[in-house]
């Protein structure tokens, strides 16, 4: 909310420096999110135009003689054509300082000019905001008035950001008595006596059908002329952002930034039998608003009405129908409290926000409608306006509820020691009513603005904001010992830890796309999932799903660069069973690298890719060997993937990435790629230890000539199964195709190793097992020893 | 031929063959040849059993004495090529200064580390960390969290929905529920996780970030303890001068609510013309406060009997700070150079 210093000062006495009182603002919970300096001007005073004729050497400019106070009258020749004799105007004076330039004595067309009568633009205001030519000023204006001190127009405006449960300090009166309490100073409150009471003018009647409505203030004001406001109140509308209009709706504007409470005027002229109605609209109800726009309302909207047409939509906008016009000569004053839940969910449902709307669906006060009323009937009377009897419609103003409070909490909750004496004055000071009840504890009752006060928690916020929050000590707690455990984030910290030990690069993607991931993938062969997971209210279609897999955005990612990288993500992946939006933990590494110059039955690249995985999987279960099996999944390459698998079950994917899917992508290289999803992998199981044998092991090289289909994994596993206990590893270490074997046979040199526990293996042991366990071989899988 | 004329040609041979050895490997080819399982000398004692029985034990101990010298001079001319090989060693020459091979080596992501090291204070202290779903329904994203439907606080968590009732959580605070859901009081715990917020892109800001949430409930935990722990997490990120500094904000969620700012770590609190801080000598780091006793009471803890404290923090913006750091974007864009420096 902007906050113009000068306006503020009518309420409490301020420092000067805006930044002090910034710093105030910021303690009390209310930062200011910027300062705006007013420009310098000096020498601007208010002149009333004695005479004002023809300039005797220019048809397009007049001449005044301008009174101004005390000095002697001013000569000032002007191409303004708003200005005549009795207007009371802005003048600036020879040595004047102004925005863009400095007067000095000059002569206009032969004739020296004492000065220049000025527009709102030379005194930094919004020039579309105010009349076209010279700023006017009423005539109750003392001519020779400094116009800058008068209207306080060199006081900084601040930007001031207001949290949601506090509407009561949306507006000049609620900052000024935070600012008031906090310095320990009296608040000044304009009077506040209704003024029409007892008057015997035209009557009017608000019906309320919808409990929505809590209160409705309303009172009828004849001989209202909507002509221009007074300069005071026009500058205080700009600084604060708001722009002028006319008498009336620069008063309700002008009310609701002083006291937080929205007000409507409608010309009583277009209100049969001055009756107004507050009710839910009806279903197709059509509403035509001030600014002309045309809506047709649900029954969701609440409506204040006629007896024949919905006249404002409540807490948001009035109807074109009742607007006040020029010709308005009778006007009735709403000033009325809804529930703000209501108005706010109209306000969606509607898409409108105003400034009424933004305090209403807050939930204002209800004491505040006769604030708001008071103060708008008080500034209608001074304009001109005749005012007759107020009424109030709705729920009585019942008094906040006490708070009992326990003196104890201070320290319990807070952390310091206060004496009562100290905690009593403090909410005193914000118009708290505080009486003892019982030994320890408080009875308090909020100030009616401050319905957020509800709770000995909201109490306490009040002291601790009162006695400063530097005042809070800092103090290391002494946890308690408990058993909440930590081991999902421990794991997805294994996992990290362990890929970067294997040289992986971790990173973080979004995990919200658009269609175009689809696309590419179609373009790579491989179908988008069924039913993504689809953000209902996206910011842009590039955010419009959740990912189903990271290799999307790996890809993307491995796409940006063009030598071999190594990276890793973990993340969160989404999905849809049963209708049901899923997630689950997944973790993707991999590498792209230069292509080997080898046959194309064998990857030395799957080959790194697999013992990188077995390697990670190791750490993460502290299981020593792994299955692996051949796959086939999309987005893999068909030849050259593969699972891993422990006890049966399958725990990675990795493999190649399908070369289509690496170009569909623009990837240059390459891409290996193994898939975990955390879920999968089996507990970490802590490992018991084996003495290992005292006694020498020894192997036996094999080269075994079998069919190229063959995989190593069933030799390596049937010759195991068949050397019976002394053999403590199998592993092929060599894979021979060529003119050597014959045509679809392939050769795999396999070490065997032996190892006794109680004695050395001798020769011959080691022959004769390995001499069975080869025959064993030929007869499940027809192979031969090459020779 | 006797035995004896043939043991010493042999060994005359075995000897020759020493002496033409330059290296450890034709040396050991000749032990083979000779000393071997399957060499001259087994070959030579299988002769013994042809001999009449009395003149085997002289046979045999005459092929070990033979055997020994051959020994002997084995370790002779293995000392001899060792010698050899040493001096060679010695007199090899490099260029130190040559650039050095490549270690294969990963990182973790400058957020990532960021976010561990708060986890790792906490836990230090006791914590337990948690994570938990990104994707929660209304009840623990806002109701459990005393911010009913229609709440304006609702507001500030413009969130993304993916079923009417499921939406992706704007913040880890969930967690606080679901924690205390399952376990009683004391409890400690941090929430590291990814949270969501339909926001408009800039440098400072973004639709998806991460966030760590504490959470400590016990009985006579107060206000103090937040801004102790918090300090010391800030000493242990951003340097041992950090201050915390609190002031009144608004949280349905907490009461009394802080915002928590921390020392400007580039000007050290002086401010004046400093990029980071703008001049105010202090960085915002989020919001904490006092754990409201409404959601106290919406997971059956006495809030007469026990008080708590939450603090939820973007790791990013903590990030920013930490690493001076001017686009949030570079923490997901993962480009090369960003990584490798902030390894």
């Amino acid at each position: 909310m902007r906050v113009p210093l000068g306006w503020l000062r009518d309420y409490v006495e301020l420092p000067v420096d805006p930044n002090a009182v910034a710093s105030m603002l910021a303690e009390l919970g209310f930062p200011v999110a910027a300062i705006e300096t007013r420009p310098v001007i000096t020498g601007v005073i208010a002149g009333r135009i004695a005479e004002l004729g023809k300039h005797p050497n220019a048809d397009r400019l007049q001449v005044g003689r301008i009174e101004i106070g005390d000095g002697a009258p001013l000569t000032i020749a002007t191409a303004a054509t708003n200005v005549a004799a009795g207007q009371t105007i802005a003048v600036a004076t020879i040595g004047a300082r102004l925005p863009q330039l400095t007067i000095e004595r000059r002569k206009m067309r032969g004739l020296e000019s004492e000065g220049m009568m000025i527009s709102a633009d030379e005194l930094a205001l919004p020039a579309d905001w105010f009349e076209d030519g010279i700023m006017q000023f009423d005539p109750a204006l003392q001519p020779g008035t400094d116009v800058v001190e008068y209207f306080r127009l060199g006081e900084a405006v601040l930007d001031v950001e207001i949290t949601s449960n506090r509407v009561d300090a949306m507006s000049m009166i609620g900052l000024a008595r935070e600012l008031a309490a906090y310095q320990s100073v009296p608040l000044r409150l304009p009077e506040l006596v209704h003024p029409g009471a007892g008057s015997r003018g035209p009557t009017h009647k608000v019906t309320i059908e919808s409990p929505d409505c809590r209160r409705f203030v309303s009172q009828i004001f004849s001989d209202v002329h909507p002509g221009a406001s007074p300069a005071w109140m026009r500058i205080r509308l700009a600084l604060a952002g708001q722009r002028p209009i006319n008498r009336l709706v620069d008063i309700s504007n002008y009310v609701m930034l002083e006291t937080s409470q929205p007000l409507h005027f409608y010309d009583a002229a277009k209100i049969p039998h001055h009756h107004l109605i507050v009710r839910d609209a009806r279903a197709g109800e059509r509403f035509v608003a001030l600014d002309g726009s045309v809506r047709e309302l649900t029954p969701q909207a609440l409506v204040i009405a006629s007896e024949t047409s919905a006249e404002c939509l409540a807490g948001l906008m009035g109807a074109r129908n009742s607007e006040v016009t020029p010709a308005t000569r009778e006007l009735i004053l709403e000033s009325a409290n809804f529930n703000g839940a209501r108005i706010r969910r109209t306000a969606q449902e509607l898409g409108v926000r105003t400034e009424a709307s933004s305090r209403h669906e807050k939930s204002l006060a209800p004491t505040l409608t006769e604030m708001g009323a008071a103060r708008a009937a008080q500034l209608l009377a001074q304009s001109g306006a005749t005012p007759h009897e107020a009424a109030a419609f709705g729920q009585p103003l019942a008094p906040p509820a006490p708070v009992e409070f326990e003196t104890r909490d201070v320290k319990r909750i807070l952390g310091f020691e206060l004496p009562v004496q100290e905690i009593r004055e403090q909410l005193d000071r914000l118009g708290f009513k505080v009486e003892p009840a019982g030994k320890s504890a408080l009875r308090i009752v909020a100030p009616p603005w401050r319905t957020d006060v509800t709770s000995s928690a909201d109490v306490l916020e009040e002291i601790a904001r009162m006695t400063g929050y530097g005042r809070i000590a800092a103090e290391i707690p002494a946890v308690r010992a408990h058993e909440i455990p930590s081991s999902d984030y421990r794991r997805e910290r294994k996992v990290a830890t362990t890929l970067a030990a294997l040289g992986y690069r971790e990173i973080v993607t979004y995990s919200l796309h658009g269609a175009q991931v689809f696309e590419k993938l179609r373009r790579g062969g491989v179908n988008p999932p069924k039913r993504p997971v689809e953000v209902l209210n996206p910011l842009s279609e590039e955010q419009r799903y959740l990912r189903h897999s990271l290799e999307p955005a790996m890809l993307e990612y491995l796409a940006r660069t063009d030598v071999p990288e190594r990276t890793f993500e973990i993340g969160r992946i989404f999905y849809t069973e049963d209708r049901q939006p899923l997630e689950m933990s997944a973790v993707l590494f991999g590498f792209t690298a230069e292509p080997l110059d080898e046959p194309d039955w064998r990857d030395t690249h799957f080959l790194r890719a697999k013992g990188d995985c077995e390697a990670f999987l190791r750490a993460l279960t502290a299981r020593k060997s792994f299955e692996s099996a051949a796959d086939e999944r999309p987005a893999y390459h068909p030849g050259k993937t593969g699972a891993l698998l422990l006890d049966g079950h399958e725990i990675a994917v990795l493999g190649q990435v399908d070369p289509r899917l690496q170009r569909a992508f623009g990837v240059r290289l390459p891409v290996y790629l193994c898939c975990v999803h955390l879920d999968d992998i089996p507990a970490y199981e802590i490992p018991q230890f084996k003495p290992p044998s005292k006694y020498p092991s020894t192997y036996r090289d094999l080269a075994l000539v079998c069919d190229v289909e063959l995989p190593a994994q069933r030799l390596e596993t049937a010759l195991r199964a068949s050397a019976g206990p002394w053999c403590t590893l199998v592993r092929t270490f060599d894979e021979y195709r060529g003119p050597q074997v014959p045509a679809g046979k392939k050769s795999l040199a396999i070490r065997v190793t032996l190892r006794k526990s109680d004695a050395t293996i001798t020769d011959a042991e080691a022959d004769e097992v390995v001499a069975k366990a080869v025959s064993a071989l030929r007869a499940e899988f027809g192979v031969t020893l090459r020779a | 031929m006797n035995l004896s004329t043939n043991l010493e040609q042999l060994r005359a041979r075995f000897e020759a063959a020493l002496k033409q050895s330059a290296d450890a490997r034709s040396l050991d080819s000749a032990r083979i040849a000779f000393l071997g399982r399957s060499g001259e000398v087994t070959a030579l004692r299988r002769t013994i059993g042809k001999l009449p029985a009395a003149e085997r034990p002289a046979a045999g101990s005459r092929i070990n004495e033979v055997v020994e010298q051959m020994e002997t001079s084995f370790r002779e001319a293995q000392a001899r090529i060792d010698a050899l090989d040493v001096g060679a060693s010695l007199s090899q020459r490099i260029d130190v200064t040559f650039p050095s091979v490549a270690p294969l080596q990963g990182s973790i992501h400058p957020m990532k580390r960021v976010m561990h090291d708060v986890c790792a204070y906490f836990e230090r202290h006791g914590f337990a960390v948690v994570v938990g779903p990104e994707m929660e329904p209304d009840y623990y994203n806002f109701d459990a969290l005393n911010i009913p439907p229609d709440h304006p606080a609702r507001e500030g968590f413009d969130s993304f929905f993916v079923t009417p009732n499921l939406l992706l959580r704007p913040h880890t605070s969930p967690m606080q529920i679901r924690t205390m859901q399952q376990h009683r009081p004391p409890v400690a715990v941090v929430v590291p996780g990814t949270c969501y917020r339909r926001d408009a892109v800039d440098a400072r800001h973004l639709f998806q970030f991460n966030q760590c949430e504490g959470l400590l409930v016990d009985e006579g935990v107060h206000m103090g303890h937040l801004k102790g722990m918090l300090t010391g997490m800030c000493r242990e990120l951003f340097g041992s001068e950090q201050q915390v500094r609190f002031r009144p904000s608004y949280f349905p969620f907490t009461e009394p609510s802080a915002e928590v700012d921390t020392t400007c770590p580039l000007c050290r609190g002086d401010g004046g013309e400093c990029r980071m801080c703008g001049g105010s000598g202090w960085i915002e780091l989020g919001g904490a406060g006092m754990v409201h006793p409404n959601v106290l009471r919406n997971v059956d803890y006495d809030p007469d009997v026990y008080s708590g404290w939450a603090f939820g923090f973007g790791v990013e913006r903590m990030a920013l700070v930490r690493y001076d750091v001017d686009d949030i974007r570079r923490f997901f864009e993962n480009d090369a150079a960003f990584l490798e420096q902030l390894a």
